[in-house]
């Protein structure tokens, strides 16, 4: 059963969920690149999130920073595509915030999904309706934050998140890419998926299903 | 010397860059790092950047005097920024330049080769593309027609652009625009245009709604600007429509149908009438079909929760897809004007302004789809109408769109002329030019409607397709469906119900030949003849018995260039048409531009009113080289043919033009010249004109319109703008009766002469000839047949002292004893 705090190992479940999720999906997601970017979304995350796993199971961390650094810095170089600098800076700043801690309750793990949320905005600069991963982290951050606010455990915060992040992802449809390879399409953007946004999703539903699991 | 950090997805690219910047510092050189690549993965390089990669390059040439950071593209900007968070060089300044790769990676190493600053070398770095900008810019500059006055501006750094002259008729109207969007649709490249004239702010090129809100029109200039990989051939494919004309130059041989977009709305305190006006002769029977209802207004409702929006906004793409290749499937199925029409709507239909902005007003404030829809196209609409002048022309076509999108996504039977496979009579509150355009004359016998003029889009496409039509049926609307109705076009009369004798009238009455004589039931002749613009013309001419043609219209020969056409040319095209007439009259008009038929290079660039400006004979104020080329022509023709030759000027204000123009058709030994009278001027000093003249005709469309002071192109105006104006008429009196006391014929080429009852009329007046399409002549004959001259003048009496078109026409048709 959730729990009203999350240790250390539930977030590398998270992690390591998302390593699975990306795997499974990983030609799914290179299929919604190819028809509006460089194809290469589904390989590089799987790529990235197997480079994640290996360090951590390598040299497992005792604290967030530890943890969340490692993981940041691996995706930095591994994944090769947009989404390097932006997952990686996500999960920097995720343990900058956290601190050297090894348990969160729900303010401190919002805390630091909103600093990796930061990073993301320094990073890409996004605004809203740009087709990006930033239309399905920013709600989903949002209805984290309101789930907490109203009593909510970290585990019913991330499976209201989740919920937000696809919503957030399947609008991103019939936009037009204002930022990234896509943008580049202009209108033939729209009608499509954002591999961003859906992989974010993929985030958000990895850390539900971790933190439900307790 | 400052230190450069070369950061690219591909490691092979970056070696290549480097060592093609190297080739030009044989000396001294910067030092120079890579990142490039992320990396391998199962033994190949991984496409990609690595940020802690970049760091170590920029600390490996951390220099006091800078480091300068060159990108390609997308995580390559992004994995940059990042490695700044990760380097500790105190007081070593790195920046990031959003100079181009290739060029400024090039241009950098030079100018720090020479010790240049940093901030020096990356503002020579970011200037690297005005070199290749100006050069395809020249390029593109070079291959251009002389007409389109090609000159390349170098606006920014990283863009190039072409200013163009619009030399079509009609400008960026909404054909052009599509073929604008369609050119563009598959370069990789963004492209703005602006209207010089206007000094608005340039717009997307891809979208044709954004192009019409530039009002761009004949000869106003526009900045065409472009960025990205295919920017040269995007200036080129809007260059090479630009200066082709859009093809519109040689299209306008072909009549396109006017569209009145204002008379979708019945003039507000204007003149009405009680009963119908015939507007297109014949008559025809079937049972009555109803256009669909309008659809009404969606109205707003509450906001759609946030969850549902993306599914409805969705809706709009489908609905866009359905009609765009409904319209598509349908333009296919027709050829001409009609296709062009139903081709541009479809495109309309998928422009991303309209679906994009509709479905951002679904995303962001919840809004229905069909209200959003509505909603963004009719704040389109309100834009167009602001600027008036084309765009606002297009308004009807908008909202054509309109309609089918929001009928689809209502789940509702599509707006327009619904599909039968048996005859019936079309009735319709107004008709739309993408309603009219798919009109099977074999289906649609008759057109009837409730709004509408003499010149309406209806009118216009009834003749066209010689099927009867009548406008300002104000009941019509409440005849039941299905209900059998005689329509009779040339009375302006509907018969519900009619009788087995009278359908049966209509069954002999359907195809009227011309016997190839024209005359009264009393035996008086009146010559019958055609009027031909082309030499296809001529054929149809000939093969409906016409007498011989009595306006030769020769705008053909001038439209589709922008020059003039050598006399060679000419003689041999007037050579053509004259050999299908031999021992006929053929009557030659000299070469009629300005006003609705601009020509580049005898027209002035725009004028503020064109139809009272540099038109017909005026033209040759400016090239009177033209004139004396084209009479030189037409004699060499002449004297090669046995067909009897006369020659006549447009648009003749004063006896001295009359004058001048017979004295130069003399002087190329043109026997018999002549002049239309189509203005109020030519009409009251007739008398003067007469004296040195050989004959004179009536050109009854402008004489309208000028007798009226009603624009032609207006449909408010339609009831003003008609010949059966007591006005007109008694300006059309005043011709014929100077005709008759110098004992001179008078003509008349003109809509008028083609409708029957008024060809009575005229010759109650006195008319000699008679000019009108060959469709009309079977009808007119018909008319003339069954009618004494007595009639025809009691006719023109009573009618010419109406007191309104409406009672003039009943006063002829009375005197006549033809329907009414």
């Amino acid at each position: 059963m959730a729990g009203e705090t999350v240790t250390l190992s539930s977030l590398v479940t998270w992690l390591s969920r998302f390593r699975d999720l990306v795997t499974e999906n990983r030609n799914y997601l290179t299929e919604l690149d190819s028809a509006i970017g460089d194809a290469d979304h589904g390989a590089n995350m799987a790529r990235g999130m197997a480079a994640v796993m290996e360090k951590v199971g390598a040299s497992p961390a005792t604290t967030a920073d530890e943890l969340f650094k490692s993981v940041g810095m691996t995706l930095v170089t591994s994944v090769g595509g947009a989404s390097g600098p932006l997952y990686g800076t996500f999960f920097l700043r995720f343990g900058m915030t956290a601190g050297a801690v090894s348990e969160f309750d729900g303010a401190a793990l919002s805390a630091a999904l909103r600093a990796g949320l930061g990073g993301v905005v320094a990073r890409g600069k996004p605004e809203l309706g740009d087709k990006t991963m930033f239309d399905a982290m920013s709600p989903a951050l949002e209805a984290f934050d309101a789930s907490v606010a109203s009593g909510g455990s970290p585990a019913a915060a991330a499976a209201a998140a989740y919920d937000a992040a696809v919503v957030g992802r399947d609008a991103t449809t019939p936009l037009v890419a204002r930022k990234g390879r896509a943008s580049y399409l202009g209108e033939r953007s729209a009608g499509h998926l954002d591999p961003g946004a859906t992989s974010t999703a993929f985030l958000f539903q990895a850390l539900a299903e971790s933190l439900a699991q307790g | 010397m400052i230190g450069i950090v070369v950061v690219s997805h591909s490691e092979r690219l970056a070696q290549a860059a480097v060592e093609l910047a190297l080739q030009m510092v044989p000396g001294e050189r910067p030092r120079i790092a890579l990142a490039a690549g992320a990396g391998e993965a199962d033994g190949a390089p991984v496409i990609g950047t690595d940020a802690m990669r970049v760091a170590e390059a920029i600390t490996s040439v951390a220099s006091p005097d800078g480091v300068l950071v060159l990108m390609d593209l997308g995580s390559a900007v992004m994995s940059a920024e990042l490695a700044l968070e990760f380097v500790d060089l105190p007081g070593v300044e790195i920046r990031l330049t959003s100079a181009p790769f290739v060029e400024g990676l090039l241009a950098g190493v030079v100018r720090a080769a020479g010790g240049a600053s940093l901030d020096e070398v990356e503002q020579e770095a970011r200037g690297a593309l005005a070199a290749k900008a100006g050069q395809v810019g020249a390029d593109a500059a070079s291959s251009t027609a002389v007409s389109a006055e090609a000159a390349p501006v170098v606006s920014a750094d990283t863009e190039s652009s072409v200013d163009l002259a619009l030399i079509n008729p009609s400008g960026l109207h909404v054909r052009p625009a599509s073929m604008v969007a369609m050119a563009l649709a598959p370069l990789d490249a963004t492209v703005a245009i602006a209207n010089l004239r206007t000094g608005a702010p340039a717009v997307a090129a891809v979208s044709p709604t954004a192009l019409l809100t530039l009002a761009a029109r004949q000869g106003d200039r526009i900045r065409v600007t472009a960025h990205g990989p295919q920017a040269a051939e995007a200036l080129d494919a809007v260059e090479r429509l630009v200066t082709d004309g859009f093809g519109e130059l040689v299209a306008h041989t072909a009549p396109i149908p006017v569209i009145v977009p204002s008379a979708v709305e019945p003039p507000v305190g204007g003149p009405t009438r009680d009963r119908p006006l015939g507007v297109s002769p014949g008559r025809a029977s079937g049972p009555v079909v109803r256009m669909p209802d309008p659809l009404a207004e969606p109205v707003a409702t509450a906001a759609l929760p946030p969850a549902e929006r993306p599914a409805a906004a969705v809706r709009i793409d489908a609905a866009t897809a359905a009609v765009s290749s409904e319209l598509g499937a349908r333009a296919a199925a027709v050829t001409g004007p009609g296709h062009d029409i139903l081709a541009a709507t479809a495109l309309m239909v998928t422009d991303v302004t309209l679906s994009g902005d509709a479905k951002r007003r679904v995303l962001d404030a919840g809004e229905s789809p069909e209200y959003a829809f509505w909603q963004t196209v009719d704040g389109v609409a309100e834009i167009f109408r602001a600027q008036g002048g084309l765009a606002a022309e297009r308004i009807a076509d908008l909202h054509d769109v309109r309609n089918r999108v929001v009928a689809e996504l209502l789940g509702r039977e599509a707006p327009g002329v619904p599909l039968r496979s048996e005859p019936f009579v079309l009735v319709a509150r107004d008709l739309a030019p993408a309603d009219t355009a798919l009109l099977d004359p074999a289906i649609c016998r008759a057109l009837v409607t409730v709004e509408g003029g003499p010149t309406s889009h209806t009118a216009i496409v009834a003749r066209s397709l010689g099927i009867p039509a009548l406008v300002a049926a104000r009941g019509a609307l409440e005849i039941p469906e299905g209900t059998v109705v005689l329509v009779d076009g040339t009375a302006g009369t509907i018969t519900q119900n009619p009788s087995e004798a009278e359908l049966a009238a209509v069954a002999e009455v359907r195809d009227v030949v011309f016997d190839g004589s024209g005359r009264t039931a009393d035996g008086h002749r009146v010559q019958l003849l055609a009027n031909v613009g082309s030499p296809s013309s001529a054929e149809a001419a000939t093969a409906a018995h016409a007498e011989g043609v009595g306006l030769f219209r020769t705008e053909f020969l001038f439209l589709d260039r922008s020059e003039a056409p050598s006399i060679a040319e000419q003689v041999r095209a007037y050579a053509g048409v004259l050999a299908a007439f031999p021992g006929r009259k053929v009557v030659i008009r000299t070469l009629d531009a300005g006003a609705d038929k601009p020509l580049p290079f005898v027209t002035m660039a725009h004028e503020e009113n064109p139809a009272l400006g540099i038109r017909g004979f005026r033209t040759s104020w400016r090239r009177p080289d033209l004139l004396d080329e084209q009479l030189a022509a037409i004699a060499l023709a002449v004297a090669d043919s046995s067909a009897e030759v006369q020659v006549m000027a447009p648009m003749i204000d004063t006896p001295d033009e009359a004058a001048d123009f017979a004295a130069r058709c003399r002087s190329h030994g043109l026997a018999v010249a002549g002049v239309m009278i189509e203005t109020p001027a030519a009409a009251i000093t007739a008398p003067e004109l007469l004296t040195n003249i050989d004959f004179v005709s009536l050109g009854t469309n402008d004489l309208a319109q000028y007798t009226m002071a009603a624009d032609r192109m207006v449909g408010d105006l339609a009831l003003l703008n008609d010949p059966w104006q007591p006005a007109v008429l008694r300006m059309m009196r005043l011709a014929f009766d100077a005709g008759r006391a110098a004992g001179k014929p008078v003509g008349v080429c003109g809509e008028a002469a083609a409708d029957p009852l008024l060809a009575a009329v005229l010759v109650g007046f006195g008319a000699s000839s008679l000019s009108m399409s060959a469709r009309a002549l079977g009808h007119v004959a018909e008319l003339l047949q069954g009618v004494t001259v007595a009639q025809c003048e009691a006719a023109a009496e009573s009618s010419s002292a109406a007191r309104s078109a409406e009672d003039a026409r009943a006063a002829a048709a009375t005197a006549l004893g033809v329907g009414a």
